[in-house]
């Protein structure tokens, strides 16, 4: 029975493996959920946001304010990665710091000096691997980001964008598509893009005459502001759900994949049980005919 | 309640913290308070740091503001603001810490001269709203 005893030990490993993972997949499940409806609850104010400034860029054509002025003086550039605190979240972290990589070398190639911001244990780990210094990191975003974290950030970029140390920044982080889908994304947060035309175009309210307190210039210095804050918060709340989703995708591959595992195991245990007794029964029939 | 009520909402970063329909409102601008009625003009109006003030028939609410904006548009009423706490949710002995925590704060060059007037009057307005 050695052989079929080896096999009943490799099946019951699969079978907890299949425990552990399932569980997992099922808190992904529970915080996903949680975490897209945090998501979700972030939209208005971004909504609203991006609609007043629409509102006053269409109030007036020639608004200026150094966060729409394109800077080149200072040839740095800054690059934000937001990766994850904890692995077991299948090729979530690996594609995002490949688009990194990538980023960073354009950016070299193009004579710019890049500096690196890494949310996220993953991320810092891979990058201390290559010897790159870290401009800065962070790993208290977890699946809960909250605003008044993510504003210093936010604060610190702008600050620097204003005062033209940096000529640009930019955002990578894990996109969700819809529940299901996500692509690693990279997103301009700095300089902030006007709106184009287009975009005005399919505005609801067409021509309602607003009364501006202060006037939209000194409005405009206060709103951009904001808008770049929540853009940089609404980043990280969906890094926050793909994360979930990657680690739910992954969980229940694991689980397929070990109960597979397991039914192979518990054939190839039938076999050997089965061809142990024909053979034991073989023995016993050659026997009794040479006896006779 | 009047025939003459609006919509009145409160959105944060994180998710819309409140929305009634109400009678009057009371909103800290950037320039004083500003009282906002049934059938107000458009308006886009930056937020100061202070007091809102919410009537609802003989009911009332304070709630506190900081860093934000408010729309008004066809009778509806729309403050985004960074921070927004209703009055229960403001602890009075933690504001006199922060009040306390302000004054004592060095003020060096412009930044620090604004974060210090900043941090009295959140915690001045948060204690203001308590207080009653």
């Amino acid at each position: 029975m050695a052989r079929a005893r080896a096999i009943v030990k490799r099946r019951r490993a699969a079978q907890n493996i299949s425990k552990i993972t399932r569980t997992m997949e099922l808190i992904a499940t529970a915080r996903f959920q949680a975490a897209f409806n945090r998501a979700t609850a972030t939209k208005p104010y971004a909504e609203k946001l991006t609609e007043l400034v629409e509102q006053l860029s269409r109030s007036r054509d020639d608004l200026e304010h150094p966060l729409l002025k394109i800077n080149t003086e200072s040839k740095r550039t800054v690059l934000l990665v937001i990766t994850s605190n904890h692995g077991l979240c299948g090729g979530y972290n690996t594609s995002l710091l490949e688009a990194a990589l990538e980023h960073i070398n354009q950016r070299e190639d193009a004579g710019e000096k890049v500096d690196l911001q890494v949310m996220g244990k993953k991320g810092i780990f891979y990058f201390k691997h290559l010897g790159r210094e870290l401009a800065g990191s962070d790993t208290r975003f977890e699946d809960k980001p909250q605003f008044a974290e993510v504003e210093p950030i936010a604060q610190l970029l702008i600050d620097s964008y204003q005062r033209k140390q940096i000529d640009s920044a930019y955002v990578i982080y894990m996109r969700l598509l819809s529940a299901g889908i996500q692509r690693v994304h990279t997103m301009q947060l700095l300089p902030i893009e006007r709106p184009t035309s287009e975009d005005r175009a399919g505005l609801r309210e067409p021509s309602l005459q607003y009364e501006f307190t202060p006037p939209p210039e000194e409005l405009l210095t206060e709103l951009l502001p904001a808008a770049v804050k929540i853009r940089l918060f609404q980043c990280f709340n969906e890094a926050a759900v793909s994360e979930q989703v990657a680690r739910m995708v992954a969980m229940k591959a694991a689980t397929d994949a070990a109960n597979d595992m397991i039914r192979l195991l518990s054939r190839q245990y039938n076999r050997a049980r089965q061809a142990q007794i024909t053979f034991e029964l073989l023995d016993i029939v050659s026997g009794a005919e040479a006896l006779q | 309640m009047s025939e003459k009520s609006f919509t009145c909402s409160v959105i944060t970063p994180e998710r819309q913290v409140y929305e009634s329909e109400v009678d009057s409102v009371v909103i800290p601008a950037h320039d004083g308070e500003m009282g906002i009625l049934f059938n107000h003009a458009p308006l886009i109006c930056k937020l100061g740091t202070g007091a809102m003030r919410v009537r609802k028939g003989n009911d009332q609410q304070a709630w506190f503001l900081d860093a934000g904006f408010v729309q008004v548009i066809e009778n509806r009423v729309i403050v985004l603001a960074q921070r927004a706490l209703r009055s229960d949710q403001i602890d009075r002995d933690q504001a006199e810490g922060m009040l306390a925590e302000a004054r004592a704060m060095k003020v060096t060059d412009e930044i620090s001269y604004r974060n210090k007037v900043h941090a009295q009057a959140v915690a001045r307005a948060q204690l203001r709203i308590t207080g009653k």
